[in-house]
Formats: C-alpha cells, sequence, structure tokens
C-alpha cells in the first residue's frame, strides 16, 4: 500500500498539531512514554522528531511531509518545501517572535553594542547571520534549553522565542530588537512533492488542515431577519463567504446563515440585534475551505 | 398512585465519563456528588445510581435497576438476563477498542487456545473464559483474578485474559497476544418487568432514542458550500447520498448552495475533492444528534 511519513514535531509543538488533525476528523493516540504517535488512517506512517531536527529529516527523506518551526527551517538550511503556515503558538493562537534581549539595567542599547560580547541562543546560524549583517563582532554559544537563566551569569545577551514575554519579564530582561516572526509551517520533502500519489496525499492533508486551523478562527452564525432587515443584515455581514439566505414558509422572514471571524462577531451580533434580527445562534465549526 | 420513576444504573470508572458525556449531550446535566453514588440528574422522573460496571447487569436483572449501562462483556459474564435496548457504541474508538484477549509470556510455548490443556489462566472475567474454552473443547484452570493481572504470568499462572484498549501494559509485562476472546461495546439494557410497564418501556425508549442520537451524531457533520453552476452535476455525484441534502440556487447568480450531512471520516477525502472541482466556501460543522 501506498504510505506517506508523517513528521509530528515532539516537544511544545505536538498539542497543536494532534489538536489540528483531530479537528480534520482523525482519532490519534499519543503515547508519551515510548514518544509514539497513532493514527487511524493506514496511508500515514506517523514519525516523531524533535522540532529542530524535523525540516532536517524531511530534507533527507526519511519524512515525507511534517510541521515544524519556521524559525528552524531557516536555522537549519533545509532544502525543503514550505506549503502551509499553520500559524498556531504555544498554547495561544499568537504567532511567536525571535527577539534580541538583554538585562533590564543593560548599558547596552542597540546591536552595535555587542561588538566582543557573548549571546546565548538556540539558533546559532540565524544568530550569526544577524550579527553579520550588523557588522557587529559577536561570540555566539548554542544551546538547547532555554536562554533566559543564563543571563547575565553567563553571557550578555540572548536571542530567544517570546511568546507572552512573561519569560523575559522574569528574569528581567527587556527586548532590544526582533528579528523575525516564528509560526509552524507544513513542509514536504522535494522527491515526494514530485511522486503522483503523495503529492495528492500531501496535498489534500494540507487543505484539511489549514481548513481546521482556520475554523479555529472562524465560526457559524444563524439569524431570522424580516424582508426589510436584509439589505442592512447584508451589509453588516462579512464578505468571506455569501450568506444562505431562505425564505421561512408562508412568512415574510428569511433564514440567513453564514460564518464570520469570531473577533468580529462579537461587533456584528449587536449591531444585527439593533436592525432587529432575532434567533441568532453562533455555533463552532471543524473546518472551513475558502 | 405509583411514583413515576426509573431507576438508572450509570457505570463508574472506564465508561463514566462517556456515559456522562452523552447523557450532557443528550439534554440531560448529572452531578456527582463527592464520594456520593446517588447522582443528581434534572429529571424529576429518573433517578440515577453509580455503580459498577461488572454488577450493573444483575442489578438489571433483579430489577433493583429499571436501566442500565453497561458493557458486553459484563453482560456476558453475570448471564444476565435482560433486554438490549440498544447499543451505545462510540464512533470514534477505532485506535482503542475494548478487547479481551488472550496472553502468555513472550517466550511461552503456548502457541493457541489449544496449547492451554490442563494449565491455569487468570481473569477477572471467569465465566466468560470458561464458555470460550468450552467452546475451543480445551480443559484449564480457570483462577479468578482481582486485578493486576498482566504482572501474573508466568509465575503465578500460565496465561491471562485481560481487557486492553493500546496494548501497551502487555508489552511492558512482557506478554504477547495469541488470540481475541472478544470486542466488547456499550449496551443499554433494561429490566424484563420495566420493559413491560407501558409507562417505562415509554420513557426508555424516548431516552434511548436520545442516547442514540447523540452516538451517531457523533461521527456526523454537517457541510455547506458554494458549488459552481457549472459544476454542479459532476459535484452531486461525488456527494454521499443522504436523503437531507439541500440545494438552493444562489438569486442572480450561476452558484449554487449546497448542505449535506455525512460521516465525519468521509469528509476526508470528500473536501480536498470538492475544492479540487471548484467549490467555495466549504463551512464543515458538527452535529449534535443525528436521530434517523
Amino acid at each position: 500500500m501506498n504510505k506517506i511519513k508523517f513528521g509530528f514535531p515532539w516537544e511544545y509543538l505536538r498539542e497543536g498539531a494532534v489538536e489540528l488533525f483531530k479537528k480534520v476528523g482523525y482519532e490519534v493516540e499519543v503515547d508519551e512514554h515510548s514518544y509514539r504517535i497513532e493514527i487511524d488512517d493506514p496511508e500515514i506512517e506517523c514519525i516523531t522528531s524533535r522540532v529542530e531536527e524535523l525540516a532536517l529529516l524531511v530534507e533527507k527523506g526519511v519524512i515525507d511531509v511534517g510541521i515544524t518551526e519556521k524559525v528552524f527551517i531557516l536555522d537549519s538550511k533545509a532544502k525543503v518545501i514550505e506549503l502551509v503556515n499553520l500559524d498556531y503558538g504555544y498554547k495561544t493562537l499568537k504567532r511567536a517572535k525571535i527577539v534580541l534581549a538583554v538585562p533590564e539595567n543593560s548599558r547596552i542599547k542597540s546591536v552595535r553594542d555587542l561588538n566582543g560580547k557573548k549571546v546565548v541562543t538556540w539558533i546559532p546560524r540565524i544568530a550569526k547571520d544577524y550579527f553579520k549583517k550588523h557588522g557587529v563582532n559577536t561570540e555566539i554559544e548554542f544551546t538547547n534549553l532555554p536562554a533566559e537563566p543564563k543571563c547575565p551569569s553567563l553571557c550578555d545577551a540572548i536571542i530567544e522565542f517570546v511568546n507572552t514575554g512573561a519569560s523575559l519579564r522574569k528574569f528581567h530582561l527587556k527586548i532590544l530588537d526582533i528579528l523575525m516572526e516564528t509560526s509552524p509551517w507544513l513542509i514536504a520533502n522535494k522527491e515526494a512533492w514530485k511522486n503522483k500519489w503523495k503529492r495528492e496525499k500531501i496535498e489534500n492533508l494540507a487543505i484539511l488542515l489549514k481548513g481546521s486551523r482556520l475554523a479555529q478562527e472562524y465560526a457559524g452564525l444563524m439569524l431570522h431577519a424580516s424582508n426589510e432587515m436584509m439589505e442592512g443584515v447584508l451589509k453588516v455581514l462579512p464578505s468571506l463567504k455569501k450568506p444562505t439566505v431562505t425564505q421561512l414558509r408562508g412568512e415574510n422572514w428569511f433564514d440567513v446563515l453564514t460564518v464570520a471571524n469570531k473577533k468580529e462577531i462579537r461587533n456584528i451580533i449587536p449591531k444585527l440585534k439593533k436592525i432587529g434580527c432575532r434567533d441568532m445562534v453562533e455555533f463552532s465549526l471543524n473546518k472551513l475551505v475558502i | 398512585m405509583r411514583d413515576k420513576k426509573i431507576k438508572i444504573g450509570i457505570p463508574k470508572g472506564s465508561l463514566q465519563e462517556y456515559t456522562l458525556k452523552i447523557f450532557k449531550s443528550a439534554g440531560f446535566d448529572i452531578d456527582i456528588p463527592e464520594r456520593g453514588y446517588f447522582l443528581k440528574i434534572d429529571d424529576p422522573e429518573i433517578d440515577c445510581f453509580l455503580l459498577r460496571p461488572q454488577e450493573i447487569p444483575k442489578y438489571v436483572e433483579r430489577g433493583k435497576l429499571d436501566l442500565g449501562i453497561s458493557g458486553d462483556d459484563w453482560i456476558l459474564e453475570t448471564k444476565a438476563k435482560v433486554i438490549e435496548v440498544c447499543d451505545l457504541k462510540y464512533a470514534k474508538k477505532e485506535i482503542k477498542k475494548v478487547k479481551w484477549v488472550l496472553a502468555v509470556p513472550e517466550d511461552s510455548k503456548i502457541k493457541s487456545v489449544k496449547y492451554l490443556q490442563g494449565k491455569t489462566i487468570s481473569t477477572e472475567a471467569v465465566n466468560l473464559i470458561k464458555d470460550y474454552l468450552r467452546k475451543n473443547k480445551v480443559k484449564a484452570k480457570v483462577e479468578f483474578s482481582w486485578g493486576a493481572t498482566e504482572v501474573k504470568p508466568p509465575r503465578f499462572t500460565d496465561a491471562i485474559v485481560d481487557i486492553t484498549e493500546t496494548g501497551a501494559s502487555l508489552r511492558a509485562h512482557n506478554l504477547k497476544v495469541i488470540d481475541t476472546i472478544l470486542v466488547s461495546s456499550t449496551k443499554l439494557i433494561a429490566n424484563k418487568r420495566a420493559w413491560q410497564d407501558k409507562w417505562k418501556k415509554e420513557k426508555i425508549k424516548d431516552l434511548a432514542l436520545l442516547l442514540q442520537g447523540v452516538v451517531k451524531g457523533e461521527g456526523v457533520v454537517n457541510l455547506t458550500m458554494h458549488v459552481p453552476g457549472e459544476g454542479l452535476k459532476r459535484i452531486l455525484k461525488v456527494l454521499p447520498k443522504l436523503k437531507s441534502s439541500i440545494i438552493k440556487k444562489i438569486a442572480g447568480e450561476n452558484w449554487y448552495d449546497v448542505t449535506i450531512s455525512c460521516k465525519e471520516k468521509e469528509t476526508r477525502e470528500l473536501i480536498p475533492k470538492l475544492k479540487r472541482m471548484g467549490c467555495e466556501g466549504i463551512v464543515e460543522y458538527p452535529c449534535m444528534k443525528l436521530i434517523p
């Protein structure tokens, strides 16, 4: 049987990846102790990998398709096909940032002040390119643990991930510069992409995973509106997906069904209420494919 | 006037969470008081008790309970004479099926049930295994085990029959599965006399309809999409044939709005196909209950 090898990131990206697969409709079993993931699709073989290594395994073809953080694709300089930005963070839906941070009371005010100093980071290649670009000669030390506790006792600055900034505050560090934004991407091996069967399977997965990702940000909205209200209603509703309008039997009222960004819905519902809409129901979605 | 009430046994343990979930989705709120076995349910016509699933079939048979939820395994083990109202098998349980398996140490000479002649087998379900041995015409000693059965071979027993979901615990104890005795499902069972009482039967059937609706709805989703007019015929052929599909023309445009319900598992194949065929704005949302 034809099979693709799917690379699941272990560590902090795993939970979000498993959740997306579950929303697609897959049954996923994670065995914490033996680092195994099982899925109810005989065409998918699951391989787990450290987030940092996953892109290289995709380049080598050990994995056909997988999910890893953009910053690690860049840092490992892996030659892979970047398919879809899945755009989730650790326990949040916000993108993480890669920042240069120094102690709050540090005399270092800009990148240039780091000449001859020492920086600790997870992503040494990106750090090297960054300082080279600024013409600064800085010693870069690699760590595969969080760098925050090492500053200032072991180094002058760090290049780290920031989600909410809580960790930086805890260690009395401040952001000096933002290098880039990063988020998880679905990536594929180049050879696998040339194989007709694999490519179709990968493309299908990309559509489905992106669909479940979008559904986390959108919700469905159902309401009743009278004929006179319809013009106002259609103006208020977002244009992402044309609403489905059905006339209620024997009445001058319509049933309207649409989808909207959850954040927009907060503003839309009071507006619709003012127009006079009734029986508004918001419901969650499994997938949204635009 | 006789009190119009039915008494239900809710299984404590591995089936508990799922049972409470389907009751909740069916519209019943059940509250578990701390250390309480008398559950609060927001239906004055129902009394709820939390009991071990091993005991529920017997209590239903004796009429201590009118209705109960338990596994096939314990219904067979206790040989309780009850009415099977319906199956409440969880649709999303392909990987983690509850199986009763015959297992022996990895280096054991026992290759199949036939090798068990004269040996000792430990299990929590003695009757189930005795029936199985009889069927296979093997005479062996079946010993009741209070639990932690997988640690017993080879020192205390030759083979075990135990419940497994993923097989992880068996592997951890160097045991291999040589046969599957039963794949257990969850059942709603009723007392025979309660089934003859007109009011109770009605109440049980209503409840069964709702619970089964939830269980069937678990695996079913709704799909709404915009379909281009020129592709409509081709696309309708791809869609699973269901009675509930709705097709509407969008006023003033050559587009149609199509809503169907289908199995959640089908969407993995269907959605990419529909997108390739030109459908837009495909929205999938869960189905709360499905009453066929």
